[in-house]
């Protein structure tokens, strides 16, 4: 078998074996040949969804939650108290904003960071607050309260987009943290 | 010079590491004073249950210059060039493009039947092939130090494998050591030797825990 072939098979073995690609999505072959990063959480891309949310809050991308949690946290009668706020909206906005959170929840993306959300959400998780998923309290377990809760301009893990500079384009690297009164925070 | 190959190949990586962390040296600094971590907080904390989401309303003018203040430092923040996540990122593109550059530069296979009485000594250095092959090598493990490194806290058994950054781990560090074996078997053998296919599957697992992370 010549060197080319011999690679090409051994490449194509080595991608049918990664399971959780096969299994997880329809779309694996347009994952495969996209070369475009990500590593990620997939940013927020519809405005109905960014206006609705965003006009009171950081529109969290629907990359942080499983869809079983968006079901929850998006069914009308939960919106009646959505975290102590009357956040009801009309019948068929909320349909168009359900429908999108779900269709692009982590366990329906190629985003790495959403797979890994949705990975832990497998084992049984299904929270309303982002802040409650296993994978994030891990990422953040060794900030201290000083620089969150003690911290006048950030107060909650909630405002993601106080502390990830890139928030908003759903990167969440550690490398585009910059906690406020905390440059070295790092350190 | 053969015996000193794999001297050549850990000390190499050892100084590209080690420049690398020149990045990052002092991440690992102690700081006693700091309190208990932020997590212990952040499931029932009474502070978050009324009003955890709205930003900015109902507050007083100077909390929200405050907050427009650091809202703008944000903006203004340009993440590092050189971090030890990117040591890491580029570390490994080298690895997968020197071991291509390896592949394409391979010899002609060695003669097996009707044979010359007298062939020429094999050449276990000095070619483009041989140098390719030991930057690659160098580079993998070079990279797999850094992701120790820098993303030891991404790596958690407890998620299984279908953890896209344990898979990664698991094939970038396999597909090193592949690399590093065929590089090592070669380079000791006088007489042709099997060894590309270990490599292949080396470089190939590389390029594919990249791939599953990118």
């Amino acid at each position: 078998m010549n060197t080319q072939l011999r690679i090409a098979a051994i490449l194509s073995g080595a991608l049918l074996m990664n399971s959780t690609c096969v299994l997880a999505e329809e779309d694996f072959v347009g994952w495969l040949l996209d070369f475009s990063r990500t590593k990620e959480v997939k940013p927020v891309t519809d405005k109905q969804y960014q206006d609705e949310c965003g006009e009171c809050h950081f529109a969290y991308q629907p990359g942080l939650l499983p869809a079983n949690s968006w079901e929850k946290l998006l069914a009308a009668e939960a919106l009646h108290d959505h975290f102590g706020d009357n956040a009801e909206m009309d019948k068929e906005t909320l349909s168009a904003v359900r429908a999108y959170a779900v269709e692009n929840a982590a366990d329906k993306s190629w985003y790495k960071r959403s797979r890994k959300i949705a990975a832990a959400a497998a084992k049984g998780q299904s929270p309303l607050r982002i802040t409650e998923l296993r994978y994030i309290e891990r990422k953040h377990h060794d900030i201290p309260e000083k620089m969150v809760k003690g911290n006048k301009d950030v107060k909650s893990l909630s405002y993601c987009d106080k502390c990830h500079t890139q928030a908003t384009k759903g990167v969440f690297d550690t490398d585009t943290v910059l906690i406020p009164n905390y440059p070295d925070w790092d350190d | 010079m053969k015996h000193n190959l794999s001297f050549y190949i850990v000390s190499a990586g050892i100084c590209i590491t080690a420049y690398s962390g020149t990045v990052n040296a002092d991440e690992a600094a102690l700081i006693p004073e700091l309190p208990s971590a932020a997590s212990t907080y952040t499931r029932s904390a009474p502070f978050i249950a009324p009003r955890p989401y709205i930003i900015a309303l109902n507050e007083s003018n100077a909390s929200s210059k405050q907050a427009e203040m650091a809202v703008n430092k944000a903006a203004e923040f340009e993440p590092p060039l050189f971090s030890g996540s990117n040591a890491h990122k580029y570390l490994g593109l080298g690895t997968v493009l020197f071991a291509g550059l390896t592949a394409l530069t391979a010899p002609e296979e060695e003669c097996e039947t009707n044979c010359p009485p007298v062939q020429p000594p094999r050449q276990t250095s000095g070619t483009s092939h041989t140098r390719f092959a030991r930057t690659a090598a160098a580079l993998a493990a070079a990279t797999v130090t850094t992701g120790l490194l820098y993303h030891w806290n991404d790596f958690h058994l407890e998620d299984g494998f279908s953890d896209p950054d344990n898979q990664h781990a698991l094939l970038g560090a396999t597909g090193a050591l592949l690399m590093l074996y065929a590089v090592n078997k070669s380079a000791k053998s006088t007489v042709p030797t099997s060894h590309a296919g270990i490599a292949e599957l080396g470089g190939v697992a590389m390029a594919v825990a990249i791939k599953i992370t990118w």
